[in-house]
């Protein structure tokens, strides 16, 4: 059943290009600066670039399910993080309407001396809920992490696992409208993970918008609607995920039959 | 809710709405309180130390400057007052300083995969260090009454209006020095020594008149300077500052403009950076 607001594009990125210069010998110390001044200065001038991100531009709509795949270093984080807006772009526009929640490196905002329930608020809010909505979904967070008592401990009494659950049931429960999710699925006991799976798939059908870049193709082409296949900062193939995979499979092969010759153009 | 970034933006704040406004706040109001509460936790005396430490510091300052050092308020205020009046509100500008610093350096884990109004973390040092100051004010106001200094009316309006100076330099500097920090660490051990520097530039310890005779206008150059004097006649004789606290508004002006343009610049290469 499609909805009326299927076409509503919820992240525009139209020519979007990302600098890093690549630091040479960046100034530890004020002494070897002073002491090698020429060098440095000749050094800093010459610094290289590198692209992450070469003039990508890419819609993806409400309700979306959308896997960016590509060999390592071809940009999938940067554009990730480009999204979520903790990388300004060199180049081009960024249009994003909605509530972004990544989930990138789950529990990032943890501080181990405060209290699971002091945290899970504190990162609510910090994805982007208020006061009052963190702490009317609290109880639910709590349920999810399974944590139990363990929710008004000190988080440095926490296993890693029960601090990556926690985690997740935050963001997840922040309202999330479009969701990012980098390779994180691998947390947990398999029953923890396949409750995450559940949880999303739950997501996607209230038309929560989900970017998933991952190495995991069969994921791929089992979940997402669309695929892009990044390749060298540009988007090398975009369209169903069975072809956009049997696509990156075949320069893949074909890169590492014959290595001598450029695989990837 | 939309969001536009495009590369000649160059930062990657977006303009303010009410709702993000309000959400702002309460993450403004979380971070203070998380603060506050790391503080002085798993201490024995855990909050009360909020109180007993300007109190000890206050003794230790007493015994050193009036009975080694011989200093006298030429006001006629017993010692203690005439130093607490001063050293009380120069803690809240020295520790937030201090404590903002490092305040994007230190969460560069959450700066790196969350992202958030950014200012909130140094304006939050701030904030906490004033939930500090404002506890330390019954402190002041016991030890004014045995003396017999009844805190008067001029108080209700006076207090708030020096908050609200200080505070705004206070945000100010803390974005400047934490922005700045992040590209060059060692200013969080710089801000350090200055701030000892400052401290002794400005009349807390002795009374200004000490100075005022020998280097003439040149005191008013330090912007502090006339703030803890208002401070200092606001407490002690319930006196509202006059026209001669210009050069501490002037400063907080000037600090809030500069940090804010520094944040505003440097935000977007804090990626690289941290």
């Amino acid at each position: 059943m499609k909805s009326p607001y299927d076409d509503a594009e919820v992240i525009a990125l139209d020519g979007v290009s990302k600098r890093y210069y690549l630091s040479s010998q960046r100034v530890e110390e004020l002494k070897t600066a002073l002491l090698h001044l020429p060098t440095f200065l000749k050094a800093s001038r010459a610094r290289q670039e590198f692209w992450a991100l070469r003039d990508v531009s890419l819609t993806i709509r409400r309700g979306e399910s959308v896997g960016i795949i590509g060999p390592n270093g071809a940009g999938k984080s940067t554009l990730l993080r480009i999204v979520s807006r903790l990388a300004p772009l060199t180049k081009g526009k960024l249009t994003v309407r909605g509530r972004v929640s990544p989930l990138l490196e789950l529990g990032a905002g943890f501080h181990p001396q405060i209290s699971g329930r002091e945290n899970a608020i504190l990162n609510a809010v910090l994805l982007g809920l208020s006061r009052k909505e963190a702490k009317a979904k609290l109880p639910e967070i709590a349920d999810f992490s399974e944590l139990g008592e363990f929710i008004d401990q000190p988080m440095r009494t926490y296993s890693s696992g029960m601090y990556v659950r926690l985690g997740f049931a935050v963001a997840v429960h922040v309202k999330p409208e479009i969701l990012l999710v980098d390779e994180v699925l691998a947390v947990g006991d398999a029953e923890f993970q396949r409750k995450c799976f559940d949880h999303i798939e739950k997501l996607r059908q209230n038309k929560v918008t989900i970017v998933l870049v991952t190495h995991d193709l069969e994921s791929v082409k089992r979940f997402c609607d669309r695929a892009v296949l990044l390749s060298h900062g540009a988007v090398a193939a975009e369209g169903k995920p069975r072809e956009v995979v049997d696509e990156y499979l075949s320069r893949h092969f074909e890169f590492s039959a014959s290595p001598s010759g450029g695989g990837d153009s | 809710m939309e969001a536009i970034w495009a590369a000649r933006y160059r930062d990657l704040s977006e303009r303010l709405n009410l709702a993000q406004l309000a959400r702002t706040w309460d993450l403004l109001l979380l971070m203070s309180a998380r603060e506050v509460k790391l503080r002085y936790q798993e201490t024995v005396l855990g909050f009360l130390w909020t109180m007993a430490k300007p109190l000890l510091l206050a003794l230790v300052f007493a015994f050193a400057l009036n009975y080694v050092l011989r200093i006298k308020d030429p006001g006629g205020a017993p010692f203690v007052l005439f130093l607490l009046a001063a050293l009380f509100p120069w803690t809240w500008f020295q520790s937030s300083i201090q404590f903002s610093a490092a305040s994007f350096s230190n969460n560069a884990p959450l700066l790196k995969k969350v992202y958030f109004p950014r200012f909130v973390l140094p304006l939050s040092a701030v904030t906490s260090q004033l939930f500090h100051f404002v506890l330390s004010i019954p402190i002041l106001v016991v030890l004014l009454l045995a003396w017999d200094y009844v805190p008067g009316p001029q108080w209700l309006l006076g207090f708030p209006l020096l908050v609200a100076i200080q505070f705004l330099m206070l945000a100010g500097l803390a974005l400047l020095v934490a922005s700045f920090n992040v590209f060059l660490r060692d200013l969080e051990h710089l801000v350090e020594v200055l701030m000892m520097l400052w401290l002794y530039l400005t009349p807390i310890i002795y009374p200004l008149s000490a100075v005022e005779a020998r280097l003439g206008n040149v005191v008013y150059l330090n912007p502090m300077a006339s703030l803890i004097q208002a401070w200092r006649d606001l407490f002690l004789y319930d006196k509202l500052p006059g026209l001669d606290i210009w050069p501490a508004v002037a400063f907080a002006a000037v600090a809030l403009v500069a940090g804010s343009i520094v944040f505003r610049r440097l935000e977007g290469q804090f990626e690289v950076a941290l």
